[in-house]
């Protein structure tokens, strides 16, 4: 353990978004996650820390996928699980977040683990309620268990993060993975460069940590470490922000002739779900440099890190 | 019935007045402004002592929104008056923009009689533009201003027919109307909640950018030129609008410009972790934008500085950034926010006043404002070193949706008359 380590704690109270932490606070959640992956691959069952807890998933948006991460998480660790897609319940009646959140600060949970469609909604929650928020996506703002899980994949397939080029090429300025992922790698030393159409890059990324902002795949993609592709939502594409989808397919689609230009030990990431055959061809999502299913594997053990870290007590 | 109130710093920004002297008030209306004089008038019923402190006209805020009627939840105009009288606001203009619309002769007088029953200033109704603000038909113009409308304005939501807009120009200008217009390409403005650029994209908040307000503004002044119509551009937020206003100014159309009083105190940053009481329309824009705006303030290319009071419960307020309403509470606090421009900035104390007294009086052809014989006495004595912390616990208004809330302000209103009577004293 180094000198450093020693003397730190993680008092966070919540955990809202990357911004915010320190990358002492990463590199901690990014080793404790780790040894929780290691744990589930040897089939070692974890220590029952969140054993007595109550975690709520509170998801406005519809996400299986993010939800059912955390779900599982949270009872590898031992807690009480209750999941509330509350995108079709009473918030539609004109219940605000505020009064839902004020309903359920009531019953006393541990953890509310929050998805939001608004940016800030996370943040906003946090203020009312006594208990640790975790932000699992607030509008195009922030998605840090996304940032970390994507660097924590990056970690354990380099060896590293400090000095590795990163492209992260698709709707960046609706992304909040790419703020949250950006952020994550900045702070530990990486060089990110973001590439988007113009239409859907968004000013000062500069202060996100980006080294660089382009709508030149093919020249951002020369000598990079990791190419990670974002989602397109299909109704950005069709004359909104963008001609069509091939025409977004030609000039920002991964494929394996685009990825040549990469170096050669470079990997293949998205934070799912994929449009295969417009932001990314099936035979790279599926090839053998994708860690795609990777990062869903890391997601659950960087959950774990953060519930673990937030209500498991200190470790 | 008559005062002298006497030993008063008189600041009169319109005849460049700023002495030391006394002002004799007499059934309602200053009766002789005497500066140099060392004690009361002779033959004053009663006399007060200012000790020196300044002696100013009451406030004329061209932009207040209140909820009568149908709001009253928000605001009424009793409770509007009420904060203003405490911000020394003595004349205020409504808006249109209630439930139902004051687009008719009818809601002219409800508001005015409402006013006269319940208010503590004077209340001056604007007309709606068009017919239920819905852009598509001219409201009546002509009747609305015989019954005491000071000006015409679509309030926050501009008409975006531009073939609509100058017909109820055209009209506007052959009835002597005044037409106040806000300067927004509502379609460019998008769903935008403040100002785009750097903080918004990393904050994830969609962005309203400048353009939409240069879009609106070129529009509805070379309207202004064309049909010789007296605009007001209202709430500009870019020195680029204001060198657009002087270049139609050049070309001689009547065009006015003014800025809400918290765009010149706040930028986009306080807007910090979503803070929805710094949601308003337009956004606070960038630091280097809102020092050029308080130069052009100082060099008088501003014409009003307006409280844009927009008085919102926290059921509007409590909500995530994207959702809640704009809208700031401003009444109590446009004096000392720009106060704040002659303690730290460049700004002389005739220099505040001139933007929110006697300039908007001239704009919609007010008597009071000045501090001169025969007009009437709407006065406030204010110290204008007196410091303040804005708590929005003892904000008067009925929604204490304020940016200040928590600030520490210097320089604050400690008597306010209406009429020649002492409506508030701190």
């Amino acid at each position: 353990m180094s000198k450093a380590a020693i003397h730190y704690s993680f008092d966070h109270e919540h955990l809202l978004g990357i911004d915010g932490l320190h990358p002492l606070d990463l590199t901690h959640i990014l080793d404790l996650a780790n040894d929780y992956a290691e744990a589930t691959r040897s089939g070692k069952r974890a220590d029952p820390v969140l054993s007595g807890k109550t975690v709520v998933n509170l998801f406005f948006e519809n996400s299986t996928r993010t939800m059912s991460s955390f779900e599982i998480a949270a009872r590898r660790l031992g807690a009480d699980v209750v999941s509330m897609p509350v995108a079709q319940s009473s918030v539609k009646k004109g219940e605000t977040l505020i009064d839902t959140a004020m309903t359920l600060n009531a019953m006393k949970p541990d953890v509310l683990v929050v998805r939001h469609s608004a940016s800030g909604g996370a943040k906003l929650l946090s203020r009312k309620v006594d208990c640790a928020v975790i932000n699992a996506g607030d509008g195009t703002h922030e998605h840090p268990t996304q940032g970390l899980l994507d660097t924590l994949t990056i970690r354990r397939n380099k060896g590293r993060v400090e000095g590795l080029k990163v492209v992260i090429c698709g709707d960046i300025v609706h992304s909040r993975v790419a703020r949250s992922t950006t952020l994550a790698l900045h702070l530990l030393g990486a060089e990110v460069h973001l590439c988007a159409p113009r239409t859907l890059m968004p000013s000062g990324t500069e202060t996100w940590g980006a080294a660089s902002a382009t709508s030149d795949f093919d020249a951002a993609l020369e000598g990079a470490d990791v190419v990670m592709m974002l989602r397109l939502q299909l109704e950005r594409m069709d004359g909104a922000y963008l001609p069509s989808r091939r025409e977004y397919f030609r000039y920002f689609g991964l494929t394996a002739e685009r990825l040549a230009l990469a170096r050669e030990d470079a990997i293949v990431m998205h934070p799912g779900p994929m449009n295969r055959g417009i932001e990314i061809e099936s035979a790279i999502a599926d090839g053998e440099r994708s860690v795609i299913t990777e990062q869903v594997e890391m997601g659950v053990a960087v959950r774990e890190a953060v519930l673990h870290l937030l209500a498991g007590g200190r470790s | 019935m008559s005062l002298s109130i006497y030993n008063a710093r008189l600041l009169d920004p319109a005849s460049g007045l700023d002495e030391t002297g006394a002002i004799l008030i007499e059934d309602g209306a200053i009766k002789s402004v005497t500066p140099g004089a060392a004690s009361a008038h002779e033959g004053a019923k009663s006399a007060l002592d200012a000790g020196g402190l300044c002696l100013a006209p009451g406030l004329i805020d061209l932009r207040v929104k209140t909820g009568e009627p149908g709001d009253e939840q928000k605001e009424t105009l009793a409770t509007a008056s009420r904060a203003a009288v405490a911000g020394g606001v003595t004349s205020l203009v409504v808006m249109p923009d209630t439930k139902p619309v004051v687009d008719d002769v009818a809601l002219v007088r409800f508001i005015s009689d409402r006013a006269k029953a319940s208010a503590q200033a004077r209340i001056y109704p604007a007309g709606a533009l068009t017919t239920g603000l819905k852009g598509d038909a001219m409201a009546e113009i002509g009747l609305m201003a015989d019954a005491g409308a000071v000006l015409f304005t679509n309030g926050d939501t501009p008409v975006s027919n531009p073939s609509i807009m100058k017909r109820a120009m055209t009209y506007a200008a052959s009835r002597g109307a005044i037409v106040m217009s806000r300067p927004d390409d509502t379609a460019l403005k998008g769903s935008g909640v403040m100002n785009a650029g750097a903080f918004a994209a990393r904050k994830g908040l969609a962005g309203i950018a400048k353009e939409a307000e240069w879009i609106g503004a070129a529009r509805d002044l070379m309207l202004a030129e064309a049909t010789g119509c007296t605009l007001i551009l209202d709430q500009v937020s870019t020195l680029r609008t204001l060198e657009m206003i002087a270049d139609s100014r050049d070309r001689g159309a009547s065009v006015f410009s003014t800025i809400a009083a918290h765009s010149l105190f706040f930028n986009e940053l306080d807007v910090g972790d979503y803070l929805t009481y710094c949601k308003v329309n337009p956004p606070f824009r960038d630091e280097d934008t809102r020092q050029s705006m308080i130069t052009a303030l100082k060099a008088g290319w501003i014409d009003a500085v307006v409280s844009a009071h927009d008085p919102q419960p926290p059921e509007e307020k409590r909500l995530p950034f994207g959702e809640a309403s704009f809208g700031a509470a401003g009444l109590e606090t446009t004096l000392s926010a720009l106060l704040s421009f002659h303690h730290d900035g460049p700004l002389s104390l005739l220099e505040v006043l001139a933007p929110i007294t006697s300039k908007p009086a001239d704009m919609i052809g007010l008597p009071q404002g000045r501090l001169s014989e025969g007009t009437p006495a709407d006065l406030i004595l204010f110290d204008p070193n007196k410091p303040w912390l804005c708590e929005r616990e003892n904000l008067r208004s009925r929604s204490t949706n304020s940016p200040f809330d928590g600030r520490r302000l210097q320089g604050i209103v400690l008597k306010t008359f209406v009429g020649g009577e002492q409506v508030f004293e701190r």
